[in-house]
């Protein structure tokens, strides 16, 4: 790329107001960059930041109360701000599409895929119908659709989510357009999909000569995608330089601050200290005065708070929004560095036990599936069964942290939802603490309802919105009977502190708390009974990244302190890595491999362990990321696959016996456990 | 000890806060919507209407002068009389009382019956919920109306029979909407926290679930009021309401419907009160519902 | 997609025998004083219960309701021990007459009566008349060493006599009470049975109740059917421009508008026609009255204001579900996405928004049809129009029992059927629906 050639898109002070009823709300402020032709941009930032707003900008999409107010959004030098729609409908669609972030919702879901993929070449290139459908599936093919002229022939919901990312992909590229912005593209897609989604983008730039202006908050995703980053905070573009700059030596506090909270799937426990950021992303028509990220900032000086900083080029090609970034980059202060060594919050372990606390043996949670013909309802049907977890088999010690990774179907939910007694078991046993507890929770006894407690995914539903922080608290005291009624008060508000929240939380309803102190309060409420083991069920990853890490540093603090066991259900394998000493791999009801972290990490040895570790996307751009993909989609869990139940996608397939013979459980050594077919020297080579 | 009443005593006074906040808040909604406010204030007239009948009428709604019949509007009588010489102003208020009493009588009724079917269907799902349902069904399946007239048919015209009628015609409606809000809340989190400190099912329906129902519900509501003050009045009208002469807004246009050629005046004042009461109510929940929405 | 409609019926079905239930309930159990409604205030004791042993209102509620639904001539044969046949007859004035008969060996026609103590076997002739021949024979003993014969009567019952017992003292016939010695003390009254086209014989009009209703609902459908094609597609037409229009002047007055007459009771929007179209404007006929069954078709300016009430309060209702919908649809992401795509705002709306859109509206209005039923119970009673309404009001306020049972499982099943064929319009427009 020469500098004299002409960008194909360059936004210059944009500025997108959106009218509330109270006042003009400034969603996004003095945007400016660039997009020059086969480069991609990643627009990064958290929930809130405003990069979605700037992207539908551009095709000047942004509902009836919203409107450029300020600046040029230049498409190969036109000026598109507040341009009447006919003149925008010759180029969205044409010149510049868009891929979103959910793909069945932006599918209609009454039209056949050729419809849909034919529309926009009749619209824009007036081919007739066979022309059209011609095209459509030659694009569809291009995306490497599986049974393209099947697929041709569905309608969306009859595609899975992956499928869906195609359709809009190739929709997308119908018209050779100059300009793609994708909004999330791999968001809502788990993580072996994503990866191999992000494999065709990658594809793609190199194939088309497309400018692509990339939207998303993970920072693993574009550090493989992107040639440039734009770090958005709170409307405004805080750094801009590229991606390997940035990753190298980010410049501004904030882009430093999210790198620090990202936990890293190559350290193993205990060797990294996530670093969070305290507070949480100003609302629009909220800001703080002086420089937006000066309130959350650890180095912000005097200045900070009272005068606007300008993005300024620090060094050619890298633009921060920060008084002191030459000092940053003069001083060599690197991301990884701290003003101050915080509190080490990694556990110094405890003295191991050989305790066991929790056997979980052939566990099996099947639910039964509504009878859908006739006959069934006559019940001249056997009926079938969802077997959501099936025949698994695992213990845990105390003291000791479980991850149990999978991606979405695989039933780590539902084992852990057994284990609290929320799903009653349908064959198998659980032992905690030498007492059976295979029973569901309302025929357990209080003791083990106390010493078994449970932290929540979805923080918008982890607490009751009618009630107050500290009566929700409270309820749980008074039911356990841990404090007499008197020092229940003080014991909510110790409880409070313990999870980082003041006493003034107390009386505040769940709505008036972000999403990172709601967690907050569902740890405050599970550790209220002094539970013997807490199982953690996706607790961060409805969480913006700089609020995970300090969520995840609470848990681990508490662990520490009260020796607490705890399982960690996540379909992140990074977090799993930063928490957990030992990890179970599940697939579609199935235990694939279970052992101690850093055997199953640093050499996996499962082929779907090894797909799943391949396919997290590292926020390191100098690193290749390639290795074993996925294709095709998971079977129905109704009627799974015969023999192993990997065996319809598993690279590393043997022949018949996999699809014939359960796989055998191989010990490799130090409570590692592998189900696979593969001999163990094979095993050890992937 | 004294420390220990003070903190009782900041309880109790942070908790008096917390309501009067949550009370500011839903007065905002109210009166952040136009449509809310006119509906709202088209009800209080009838309600002060109702409330202080005996003073702002110069007849009783029963009291008959012969000598009067089927008169227009006069400064005696401001809406004129009816066929018995009875002052149609008086009776219209009167019948204010008798709709706004009935109406949420009957709507209240419905409602513990709709709750105590929909929240355990909801719930607890399966066979009971698939049992209830079925009933239900059935129940809906029955043209309103048409129900209302079996029943009062069966039992006989009364006020109350007329409340037992519009509550079995509504609870349905109001079950199905409880068990649609119950099953969505029942998988919610805080659901499965109070399984985890081992509440009873009980416990559950009326402390977790039941109150995060009640935006929807106070909505519905107050849709049903005016959907019973219609019923109320088309079944007068159909001459299934209350026994004659208690005054009533439908009775007063099943009896005037036949002499409207001769005087058009009862009719026309009765048929207007009804339509203002029914249309401010539903203008005051649609307000709320639309407000409430934008809101979350 | 065969699977599920099949599905469907057989909850309809089940949903069809728990409303027979719930209406026979209703209208039966608590029948209080039907006799008494026949019989006027001025009847015995004796005679109203006379009444209803004759009606078969004694007979335990699950054997009626088994015979209401049923039919009861299985079981009337079962006790007189002969088949049973309804024969129609048309003879001078009786047109279209339904007759019961036991049908002897021979298979002759049979009625009996008691005569003096006689048994008397009535055998039908071929010119309709009946021959009498004594059949003493027929007598039969019971336990307690009673005379006893379970035989018909000629008004349709299966009835019991005892011998040299007096029974009844009335029964109550064609030409009002007669008195007799020898009449018998138990009834069972013969039907076919709901399900095989007999409602019973109306109170009030002392005929079968599939008769009288046949005509009401002829009309009924004459002012549904307008009233359908009226509303509807204005409905979905406003419903449609006030969605894609949101929050402009033009929705806002549609909207107001649906409310309005949406919330107007159907009784108050006629009154109003009435009073503006006919009292103040003299644009048409005032007072409708329609003086027969057939009527309506003579002035067809007097089906203006029933059709016209009947279907403002239904354009209310579905404009305002299909604005709702509209308005949902046109904020989706694939509506977006069309947008996106390049796609001219007729194009979206046509190709993506208008199918999506109206899913809602369909299930809304087929659902809504039992409203409309409802509604026109009230708009026939405001134009006295002679239709089903009109007919099962009035079978209400005269506790015609039968008829109101008639009148409301017709208005019911044809609620149901019409829920049904939605759900069939529904998954056809939802390929969700239809795929699995």
């Amino acid at each position: 790329m020469t500098e004299q050639e002409q960008p194909i898109l360059s936004v210059k002070n944009l500025a997108v107001t959106y009218k509330t009823r109270k006042r003009d709300v400034n969603a996004v402020r003095d945007v400016t960059f660039d997009i020059y032709a086969g480069e991609n941009v990643g627009l990064v930032g958290e929930s809130g930041c405003g990069k979605s707003t700037a992207a539908y900008s551009i095709v000047g999409f942004l509902g009836r109360n919203g409107r450029v107010s300020n600046g040029e959004i230049l498409f190969r030098g036109e000026n598109l701000a507040n341009r009447p729609e006919s003149d925008l409908r010759k180029l969205r669609g044409a010149d510049i599409s868009m891929v979103y972030q959910e793909p069945m919702s932006a599918l209609n879901p009454t039209m056949l895929i050729k419809d849909q993929l034919a529309e926009s070449l009749i619209v824009h290139q007036n081919m007739d119908k066979k022309a059209a459908y011609e095209k459509s599936l030659e694009s569809l093919k291009s995306v490497y659709m599986p049974d393209p002229e099947g697929v041709m022939d569905r309608y969306p919901h009859q595609l899975s989510g992956g499928q869906q990312q195609r359709v809009l992909i190739a929709m997308a590229l119908l018209n050779n357009p100059s300009l793609l912005i994708m909004d999330e593209p791999t968001t809502a897609l788990d993580v072996t999909v994503e990866a191999a989604v992000l494999d065709l983008i990658a594809e793609l730039k190199e194939r088309y000569n497309t400018a692509t202006l990339y939207i998303t908050h993970n920072l693993g995703v574009v550090a493989r995608v992107s040639d440039r980053l734009a770090v958005m905070y709170a409307g405004e573009i805080v750094e801009l330089a590229s991606t390997k700059d940035l990753y190298a030596k980010p410049l501004h506090p904030y882009t430093m601050g999210l790198m620090r909270c990202l936990p890293d799937v190559d350290a193993p426990k205990g060797t990294r200290t996530l670093h969070p950021i305290d507070g949480r992303v100003p609302s629009p028509d909220n800001l703080p005065e002086g420089c937006i990220f000066s309130p959350r900032c650890e180095f912000a000086r005097e200045n900070c708070f009272t005068e606007h900083p300008k993005l300024d080029e620090v060094v050619p090609g890298h633009q921060a929004r920060c008084f002191y970034a030459k000092e940053w980059l003069e001083k060599g202060v690197r991301w990884d560095d701290r003003m101050e060594e915080p509190e080490r919050v990694c556990p110094e372990r405890p003295a191991e036990t050989d305790e066991i606390m929790l056997t979980i043996k052939d566990a099996r949670v099947y639910y039964p599936v509504p009878f859908k013909t006739v006959r069934g309802l006559f019940g001249l049907e056997k009926r079938k069964y969802v077997r959501a977890v099936d025949d698994v088999s695992f213990t845990i010690k105390r003291g000791r942290t479980l991850g149990v990774v999978g991606e979405s179907g695989c039933g780590k939910s539902t084992i852990a939802k057994a284990i609290v007694g929320l799903e009653a078991l349908h064959d198998g046993k659980i032992d905690f603490l030498e007492t059976d507890i295979s029973s569901p929770i309302n025929k357990r006894g209080s003791q083990t309802i106390r010493d078994l407690q449970m932290v929540f995914q979805d923080p918008n539903g982890v607490l009751n919105p009618s009630y107050s922080i500290g009566d929700q608290i409270a309820l749980s005291l008074r039911r356990f009977n841990t404090v007499p009624r008197d020092q229940e008060y003080d014991e909510v508000v110790r409880l409070l502190r313990a999870v980082k929240l003041g006493e003034n939380y107390y009386h505040r309803l769940p709505r008036q708390l972000s999403g990172g102190e709601k967690q907050r309060v569902g740890i405050a409420r599970a550790i209220a009974s002094n539970p013997a083991a807490v199982i953690c069920d996706e607790p961060v990853s409805a969480l913006d990244v700089s609020v995970q890490a300090a969520v995840l540093n609470l848990l681990l603090e508490i662990q520490k302190q009260q020796n607490t066991t705890m399982i960690l259900i996540s379909h992140d394998l990074s977090s799993v890595r930063f928490f957990s000493d030992d990890v179970a791999v599940m697939y579609l009801g199935r235990l694939c491999e279970i052992g101690p972290c850093e055997s199953i990490y640093s050499s996996p040895s499962h082929p779907y362990t090894a797909a799943l570790l391949a396919a997290v996307p590292r926020p390191d751009p100098t690193l290749e990321q390639t290795g074993v993909r996925l294709h095709g989609r998971v079977p129905s869990a109704v009627n799974p696959p015969s023999g192993c139940r990997f065996n319809t996608r598993c690279p590393f397939k043997i022949g018949e016996i996999c699809e014939k013979e359960e796989p055998p459980r191989q010990d490799m050594g130090g409570g590692h456990l592998i189900y696979c077919h593969l001999p163990p020297q094979e095993l050890n080579k992937l | 000890m004294a420390e220990q009443t003070l903190t009782l005593k900041n309880l109790r006074i942070a908790a008096r806060a917390r309501q009067m906040a949550r009370l500011r808040e839903s007065l905002t909604v109210v009166f952040a919507s136009k449509t809310a406010i006119v509906g709202l204030v088209m009800v209080l007239l009838w309600v002060l209407v109702a409330v202080f009948a005996p003073l702002v009428t110069k007849f009783g709604p029963l009291e008959q002068d012969y000598l009067m019949i089927n008169q227009g509007p006069s400064g005696a009588h401001i809406l004129g009389t009816d066929h018995m010489g009875r002052d149609v102003w008086s009776r219209i208020a009167f019948g204010a009382r008798t709709i706004l009493t009935l109406g949420p009588l009957s709507v209240m009724v419905a409602f513990v019956v709709g709750i105590t079917l929909g929240l355990p269907s909801g719930y607890y799902g399966g066979w009971i919920d698939e049992t209830v349902m079925r009933i239900l069904d059935a129940i809906m399946a029955f043209p309103t109306i048409l129900l209302y007239m079996i029943i009062i048919s069966a039992v006989g015209a009364s006020p109350f029979n007329v409340v037992v009628a519009i509550a079995i015609g509504g609870a349905p409606g109001i079950a199905r909407l409880v068990r649609a809000l119950a099953m969505d809340i029942r998988t919610r989190e805080y659901v499965a926290a109070a399984k985890l400190r081992g509440d009873k099912d009980i416990q559950i329906m009326l402390r977790e679930i039941l109150p995060n129902c009640r935006g929807p519900l106070i909505v519905d509501f107050l849709l049903r009021i005016g959907y019973a003050a219609f019923y109320i009045g088309t079944l007068g009208f159909l001459g299934l309401g209350l026994p004659p002469p208690t005054p009533d807004w439908g009775g007063m246009v099943q009896e005037g419907h036949s002499r409207m050629f001769a005087n058009v005046w009862p009719v026309l004042s009765a048929t207007l009160s009804i339509v203002t009461l029914v249309i401010g109510l539903n203008l005051f929940a649609d307000g709320l519902r639309e407000e409430t929405m934008r809101y979350q | 997609m065969a699977r599920y409609i099949v599905r469907r019926l057989m909850t309809m079905l089940l949903s069809m025998l728990l409303i027979s239930i719930i209406v026979f309930a209703v209208v039966e159990i608590a029948p209080g004083n039907v006799a008494r409604n026949i019989l006027g205030a001025f009847a015995t004791p004796e005679q109203e219960r006379s009444m209803e042993n004759q009606l078969g209102l004694d007979r335990p509620a699950i054997t009626r309701y088994f015979s209401w639904l049923f039919g009861s001539d299985w079981q009337v044969s079962r006790l007189i021990g002969m088949p049973v046949r309804e024969i129609v007859i048309s003879q001078g004035t009786q047109q279209n007459y339904r007759q019961w008969w036991a049908v002897d060996e021979d298979g002759s026609l049979v009625q009996w009566d008691v005569v003096d103590g006689q048994l008397i076997k009535l055998v039908r002739q071929e010119n309709g008349s009946t021959l009498p021949v004594p059949d003493e024979a027929g007598w039969k003993v019971d336990e307690e060493g009673r005379t006893y014969f379970w035989g018909l009567d000629n008004l349709n019952h299966a009835a019991l006599w005892f011998q040299g017992e007096g029974g009844a003292e009335y029964t109550y016939g064609y030409s009002g009470w007669t008195q007799s010695t020898d009449s018998p003390v138990d009834y069972v009254p013969l039907s076919r049975g709901l399900l095989r086209g007999d409602a019973g014989i109306s109170l009030r009009y002392k005929r079968p109740v599939s008769e009288v209703i046949g005509r009401k609902m002829f009309n009924s459908a004459v002012l549904a059917g307008l009233a359908f094609l009226v509303s509807i597609p204005t409905a979905i037409v406003l419903g449609v421009i006030a969605g894609l229009n949101e929050g402009k002047p033009i929705d806002r007055i549609i909207s107001m508008g649906g409310l309005v007459t949406a919330a107007s009771p159907d009784f108050a929007t006629g009154i109003f026609l009435i009073i503006i179209l006919g009292l103040w404007l003299k644009v048409l006929p005032g007072a409708t009255v329609f003086l027969s069954d057939t009527a309506i078709f003579d002035d067809p300016r007097m089906l203006v204001m029933p059709v016209l009430t009947a279907s403002l309060v239904e354009i209310g209702y579905v404009l305002r579900i299909t604005r709702a919908s509209v308005v949902e649809v046109m904020n989706s992401a694939y509506v977006r996405t069309a947008i996106l795509k390049g796609l001219s705002h007729r194009k979206v709306v046509l190709s993506h928004v208008l199918r999506n859109a109206m899913m809602a509206p369909i299930t809304v209005i087929m659902l809504h049809i039992n409203w409309l039923i409802g509604g026109l119970v009230v708009v026939e009673s405001v134009f006295g129009y002679p239709g089903m309404g009109n007919f099962i009001l009035n079978a209400a306020l005269y506790k015609d029992i039968y008829s109101i049972e008639a009148g409301a499982m017709v208005l019911i099943v044809l609620a149901v059927s019409t829920q049904l064929v939605a759900d069939i319009i529904y998954s056809y427009l939802n390929p969700r629906i239809r795929y699995t």
